[in-house]
């Protein structure tokens, strides 16, 4: 009887093994390590999710599947300091279009997040977490892991306080298998909120100052009270202000977005009024402040996403301002500047793409940064500032088999990546399919991310600024495209309406119809532009004259 | 102690004050100027002619004929050249990223207008070039208690933390009139209307603040009250950014600038400061102010004007150009501002303005853009005119600066040079090479076909016109 259980309980495990415990051998590989040397022609042996071994000559076990990387190329898998992966992009609100019944008073501005207890309006929470937030099954997971990304920070979008972001793997049936770390960092935007305080970058920094003082209020009260309650009025249960004590306590840092010198500047002097730790997300102008980087312990989250022109000036317009010619010119040296100065940085995609990511590292390359420290600024760099470096980062026996196989040299434009594993799990890659054919369906497995789809390139939210002289207005284009024709709407403070007669050509240039009200009347207004990556530019025809807008695509 | 600790003390006392003396000799000095024979308006003491100003730790050190420098120090025959003291401009939104107004709230007192500053703004540059030194930063005006001000020199391009003035009295904006009543007169989505939508309702508005800030601080009075008698489990009250420079201005400690064009409001709100125990510092716009000179005087307030500026809007409608001879003769100290950034570049020319209207002294006009906006700023101990222990805050002109043919050659804030028009005109040729090999880059490229339609150049601000619905300067 006992036998018969004991062979029955070493076939289950058995059966286990072989559907969980999953071995590969990458053999006959280059494989850089980025800890140590490169090894040339070595093994990999991935079991368990792990790195068992690794190095030249190391045998096989029976039970591993082999593959054979003779001629390819093995990394550590690479990270994206900075995204919003597997959290969708808040929809749209459907709301009636102006003119179809309803005032402005009616139309409340919808939150984007259930409401919930909180004392503070969305936005300002700081209680919102990546974590319960992410969805395994979001397509943006499989994007990611098919452009090399293994493990990504990812960032809830809230407006000011965007929320606490988690490091997660880019691959699971569940978030809870995916998760590395939660809370990473609590992450703050100057983008106003719409309707209430505060409108401007100006109030924001008020209501921050404000909020952080509350919550030194109330953690210096409820320790007082736990303490000894007697006699002492009972403190209040705040899961905002409760949210910042960690943030306050240093045990999480506030990453701030931050691009140019004087924003730097700005939320370094923040930090320092409330002794935060600070992370820079964007850090494009870090180069210029170095020693304020240094003196405050700031590492940067540098984004890839690099500027670029994206329109041609009419013959009368003014030329574009001496400082934007420099800051273009000027963005790709940093990474190299950083690295001498001995700021710790780590590359993100501030909502590039995957190919721009990697083209733009090796922008970085040419512009003085090293090879090796290029491919460590997106791997063991990473996982040095969110604390993982134990687990994550290089090629080392012991360390999660997050790993990524490339013909090719990683920064060359000819290459193409054949296999990434996270987790030890492998996703294969079939090699893109021959240019010049019939458009691609994008999402497919099979191909590389590097082919976005012409077809599309519109869709998606795109956060645009319209330059109304005196009162410039934010708001979102939410762009549907099938073919030429453009479907969606618009989002500004002064409603949502729906786009009309959208039309988009095949170079990424676009023009639309929508119906505003304003100030009691109704008129008809056309956009014209163009998409370039994920820059949009153009302008906005009005009864009262043209007006520009311009913006980024939400990552 | 034994007498070896002793000495080596002594001895490190010895080296630090010798690095202390080192580090200022290399970094804290600046290089002695000599401006040699030129004709100086004081704003304080007269005109001098052909006379000298020394320079020293960019201080004014002397003042007189046949002054002597150093070997090492730069001198500039300024024969035939005017100089004056750096014009001030008490109205000021330039150099500021994002809007200059929350909105929001009918009180936003804890808005600060020093977190949004940026020296690198070009307006700034264009302001040096107009001979001006100094900026008051204002809120805009769209409620009835805007933001907190920012009183700077211009100090363009200096590291941001250089260019407020540390020892200016903190300020803050009030508004009355349209501005305050008429924002959100029609909401957004997601926004009511906000009170208050009349004048009675501003002033009903300032009121109730200063009611809060009274209770606020007696409730941190009777908590500190409590600590003393050793009372532990007294919890401290929240310290709340929008009352406290509110209790400020109720101790004499902070400066009100009050946005406002009529004479019967104005009135209101000195009656109500006095009520409250404390002193309007400055009534800003002021087109109806020369109806209650005397008031104005009594109570011991500044009005910062336009020389000749109005009918923008109803409230602005009633004004005269005599606005700053009546106040003057009423001893009221009047300044001339600009609260836009090209009539910044001009103030010169609107002091002149005012000699014009109503036989201003030459140099109460000058004094107008100079010694009594840093009067009104508190800021009049160290610039705003041209005496010995001053800052050096100097501006060389061509010829006198109320002429329309003068313009600045060097303007210097405590004794370095911020703009100088030799200097300029070779920066500008440098800057159009540097452009054209920018220009050249990939990045910098128009798209070739297709692109999309042109940016059609924009200003960054029109702060040209105190418009109420885009919630006013």
């Amino acid at each position: 009887m006992k036998k018969t259980i004991f062979a029955l309980l070493a076939i289950i495990s058995l059966c286990s093994l072989s559907v969980f415990a999953q071995s590969y051998a990458i053999t006959n590989a280059k494989i850089v390590t980025v800890s140590g040397a490169p090894i040339d022609k070595g093994t990999i042996i991935i079991r368990d999710g792990l790195i068992q071994n690794v190095g030249a000559g190391i045998s096989i076990p029976a039970d591993s599947q082999v593959i054979d990387a003779s001629g390819l190329t093995v990394y550590p898998g690479f990270f994206d300091a900075a995204s919003s992966v597997g959290i969708a992009a808040p929809q749209a609100q459907a709301g009636r279009a102006p003119g179809q019944g309803g005032g402005f008073q009616q139309q409340q501005a919808q939150p984007t997040q259930p409401q919930s207890n909180s004392n503070f309006p969305t936005g300002m929470q700081p209680e919102v977490y990546a974590a319960d937030l992410i969805k395994a099954n979001d397509g943006s997971v499989e994007t990611a892991r098919n452009g090399g990304f293994t493990t990504v920070l990812s960032i809830p979008r809230e407006r000011i306080f965007n929320g606490q972001s988690a490091l997660i793997n880019t691959a699971g049936d569940s978030v809870s298998e995916m998760l590395l770390r939660s809370p990473v960092a609590l992450h703050i935007s100057f983008v106003p909120l719409g309707a209430s305080y505060p409108t401007s970058m100006m109030g924001t920094f008020s209501a921050l100052r404000q909020i952080f003082l509350d919550a030194q209020r109330l953690q210096a009260w409820t320790n007082a009270y736990k303490k000894d309650p007697r006699g002492m009025k009972r403190p209040d249960s705040d899961k905002s202000l409760e949210a910042l004590f960690p943030v306050l306590n240093r045990e999480v840092p506030a990453a701030f977005n931050a691009n140019t010198e004087i924003e730097i500047i700005r939320v370094l002097d923040f930090a320092k009024e409330f002794n935060l730790v600070p992370l820079i997300v964007g850090g494009q102008e870090a180069w210029k402040v170095t020693d304020r980087l240094k003196t405050s312990k700031a590492a940067v989250l540098l984004s890839l996403n690099f500027p670029k022109r994206t329109s041609s000036n009419a013959p009368d317009a003014d030329p574009e301002p001496l400082e934007t010619l420099r800051f273009r010119v000027e963005v790709p040296k940093c990474a190299a500047r950083l690295k001498q100065a001995g700021v710790p940085f780590a590359f993100q995609s501030g909502g590039a793409s995957a190919s721009d990511f990697l083209s733009n590292a090796a922008k970085a390359v040419e512009n003085g940064l090293s090879k090796d420290d290029a491919l460590r600024s997106m791997t063991l760099n990473s996982a040095e500032i969110f604390n993982v470096a134990d687990r994550l980062g290089s090629i080392e026996k012991g360390k999660i088999a997050n790993l990524v196989v490339v013909r090719g040299d990683i920064f060359d434009r000819a290459k193409a990546i054949t296999h990434v594993f996270v987790d030890g799990k492998m996703f294969e890659q079939k090699p893109p399919a021959p240019t010049g054919g019939r458009p691609q369906r994008p999402g497919g497995g099979g191909e590389t991310p590097t082919t976005a789809s012409s077809a599309s390139v519109l869709n998606g939210a795109w956060n645009v600024t319209i330059e109304v002289p005196g009162q410039p207005l934010t708001g979102t284009i939410n762009f549907t495209q099938q073919g030429d024709r453009l479907t969606g709407n618009v989002v500004t403070p002064l409603g949502t309406s729906d786009i009309k007669n959208g039309k988009a050509n095949a170079d990424g240039s676009f023009t639309f119809d929508q119906t505003v009200t304003f100030g009691g009347s109704t008129f008809d207004v056309t956009y014209s532009g163009k998409v370039s990556g994920n820059q949009v530019s153009g302008t906005v025809s009005t009864p009262q004259g043209a007006v520009p807008f311009s913006g980024t695509k939400k990552p | 102690m034994n007498r070896s600790t002793t000495m080596k003390k002594g001895f490190l006392v010895t080296i630090i004050f010798c690095l202390f003396v080192f580090t200022v000799s290399v970094f804290g000095q600046t290089q002695d100027v000599l401006i040699k024979n030129a004709t100086i308006l004081t704003a304080a003491n007269g005109t001098l002619l052909n006379t000298d100003i020394l320079i020293q730790n960019g201080k004014i050190a002397k003042i007189g004929k046949n002054l002597t420098a150093s070997s090492n120090a730069k001198v500039i025959d300024a024969t035939g050249k005017f100089i004056s003291p750096g014009i001030i401009d008490c109205h000021s939104h330039s150099m500021m990223d994002g809007s200059i107004n929350e909105g929001s709230f009918s009180v936003t007192s804890m808005t600060r207008t020093r977190d949004i500053i940026n020296s690198t703004d070009i307006t700034l540059y264009r302001a040096l070039a107009g001979g001006v030194t100094g900026l008051n930063l204002l809120h805009g005006s769209a409620n009835a208690i805007g933001g907190q001000n920012t009183v700077v020199k211009a100090k363009y391009g200096k590291p941001i933390e250089e260019l407020p003035i540390p020892d200016a009295p903190p300020g803050i904006k009030f508004a009355l009139g349209e501005n305050p009543k008429r924002s959100h007169f029609t909401p957004q989505p997601g926004q009511s209307r906000r009170y208050p939508a009349s004048r009675m309702g501003v002033n009903e508005v300032i009121r109730d603040a200063f009611v809060r800030a009274r209770d606020y601080k007696a409730e941190w009075d009777e908590y500190k009250a409590k600590v003393a008698k050793g009372d532990k489990t007294a919890v401290p009250p929240r310290k709340d950014l929008e009352l406290e420079p509110i209790v400020e201005i109720l101790e004499g400690k902070r400066y009100v600038h009050s946005h406002g064009y009529r004479a019967e409001e104005y009135l209101a709100l000195l009656q109500l400061a006095e009520e409250f125990g404390f002193r309007v510092r400055t009534l800003q716009h002021g087109l109806e102010a020369y109806k209650i000179a005397p008031e104005i005087a009594k109570h011991g307030a500044g009005v910062s004007i336009f020389a000749d500026y109005w009918g923008y809007k109803i409230e602005a409608w009633d004004a005269i150009p005599y606005n700053a001879a009546i106040l003057w003769k009423n001893g009221v100290v009047v300044s001339i501002n600009s609260d836009d950034d090209e009539r910044m570049r001009r103030l010169n020319l609107d002091a002149a303005k005012i000699m014009k209207y109503g036989d201003v002294p030459e140099e109460e006009a000058l004094k107008m853009v100079t010694l009594n906006p840093a009067k009104q700023l508190g800021i009049d101990k160290r610039t705003g005119s041209i005496e010995v222990g001053k800052d050096a805050d100097i501006v060389i002109w061509t010829a006198h600066p109320f002429s329309v043919y003068s313009r600045v050659e060097t303007t210097m804030i405590e004794g370095e040079v911020y703009f100088d028009r030799s200097t300029d005109a070779a920066k500008r040729q440098a800057m159009e090479k540097e452009r054209q090999e920018l220009e050249k880059a990939d990045v910098n490229r128009a798209p070739g076909t297709g692109g999309g339609p042109p940016r059609v150049p924009s200003e960054k601000r029109k702060s040209d016109h105190d418009d109420a619905e885009k919630g006013g300067n």
